[in-house]
């Protein structure tokens, strides 16, 4: 299988832009609650062999890194090994394509019940748990641990300038992000 | 109809620059997301704002679709489009161009450096979405059911987040309907 994935890159059995195009238009309308990184690790590499573990590793380091949805950064990253260029554009386009559709198909339904109280308190309801979510992700995140406590406090002036005072985003993370990253320098045994 | 490049061309300047600043993912956004669509453009009510972020939440898809729902409810197709790509394109035109580069660097000092020192940061991020959106919503339900799902999501993190969506919502619309909310 190993060898597969390989060829898939230098040409000798390459996948086709249609197929690549079906895929990821299935991973993206099946990758529910973000965690498409983990779904593309079942369906590209576990189930198609289009590229091999290692390969995989250093795409979703990078995917953390690079600004952007982890999940589309990954899917530029195989796009690109499996077709260059064009298979980049038709794998992002095939992974946004779908869920599109869907949204946008949500939110029209909803704007034809929008007058209905009920509508609303659903959707309430529904935005408070998804609220809940995105808390139970960032708090997964938080440094935590003697350690740790610069970047602790990285988070908590991110929170607070963001999220309480709200201040724009951009100058916070200008701000900030050259002491986190000092700060993981000065670490002693980083490296 | 005439105002319809500007709306474009406004979606364009908000969305194309959030796109190299999303560290950590889309989720790192929301806050800004929220004070650029409902206070500085006026493109949704703090209402329509939960509303459209509820939606997007209960859709599929990698990281977040917000986007392109505000494109949607500001220009219809074509502003869905715009503020798609004007998310996406800038970030990936980035990952593509340095994926090569990247490779050489694995390993080293700076790698590892940037790797941890946004990490604390992208955190920060997330946190400050959930409260912009909170804020945008109100409502002492809606912090409660936020509050609830939080603590049964760090406590069973395998559990499905959309059985948890459909659960809180059929009990919103429960209290509605015996006029409770």
């Amino acid at each position: 299988m190993a060898e597969i994935s390989q060829q898939g890159a230098s040409g000798a059995a390459p996948v086709s832009l249609a197929a690549m195009f079906a895929a990821f238009f299935r991973l993206g309308v099946t990758s529910f609650g973000g965690g498409t990184a983990a779904w593309l690790y079942r369906a590209m590499v576990q189930r198609r062999h289009w590229i091999d573990d290692q390969a995989y590793l250093a795409a979703v380091g990078l995917s953390r890194v690079v600004p952007g949805s982890a999940g589309v950064n990954l899917t530029v990253q195989v796009g690109q090994r499996l077709q260059g260029g064009r298979g980049a554009i038709v794998a992002v386009l095939g992974l946004l394509s779908g869920p599109l559709f869907i949204v946008i198909g949500l939110a029209a339904g909803f704007a034809h019940i929008a007058g209905s109280s009920m509508a609303h308190a659903f959707l309430d309801g529904v935005a408070g748990a998804a609220i809940g979510l995105t808390f139970a992700t960032g708090l997964v995140l938080v440094p935590r641990g003697r350690a740790q406590i610069g970047q602790l406090m990285i988070t908590i002036a991110t929170v607070i300038s963001v999220g309480v005072l709200r201040w724009p985003m951009l100058p916070v993370i200008l701000c900030l992000a050259p002491v986190g990253i000092g700060l993981a320098l000065l670490r002693p045994g980083h490296g | 109809m005439p105002g319809d490049w500007r709306s474009l061309l406004a979606l364009i300047l908000v969305f194309g620059p959030l796109s190299l600043f999303s560290i950590g993912g889309g989720a790192s956004l929301l806050a800004e997301i929220e004070h650029q669509a409902v206070a500085v453009h006026h493109w949704t009510t703090h209402r329509e704002f939960a509303d459209l972020f509820a939606i997007s939440r209960a859709a599929p898809g990698p990281g977040t679709m917000l986007s392109t729902l505000i494109g949607w409810k500001v220009a219809g197709w074509g502003g869905a489009l715009t503020a798609t790509i004007a998310l996406y394109l800038p970030s990936s035109l980035l990952v593509f161009g340095v994926s090569r580069v990247w490779g050489r660097w694995r390993g080293s000092l700076w790698h590892g450096a940037i790797e941890q020192g946004l990490a604390p940061i992208a955190a920060g991020l997330v946190l400050a979405g959930g409260l912009a959106v909170l804020q945008a919503a109100g409502g002492a339900a809606v912090w409660t059911a936020a509050a609830v799902a939080t603590v049964i999501l760090l406590r069973w993190p395998k559990l499905n987040p959309l059985i948890l969506f459909g659960i809180s919502g059929v009990l919103f619309a429960i209290a509605a309907l015996f006029g409770h909310i």
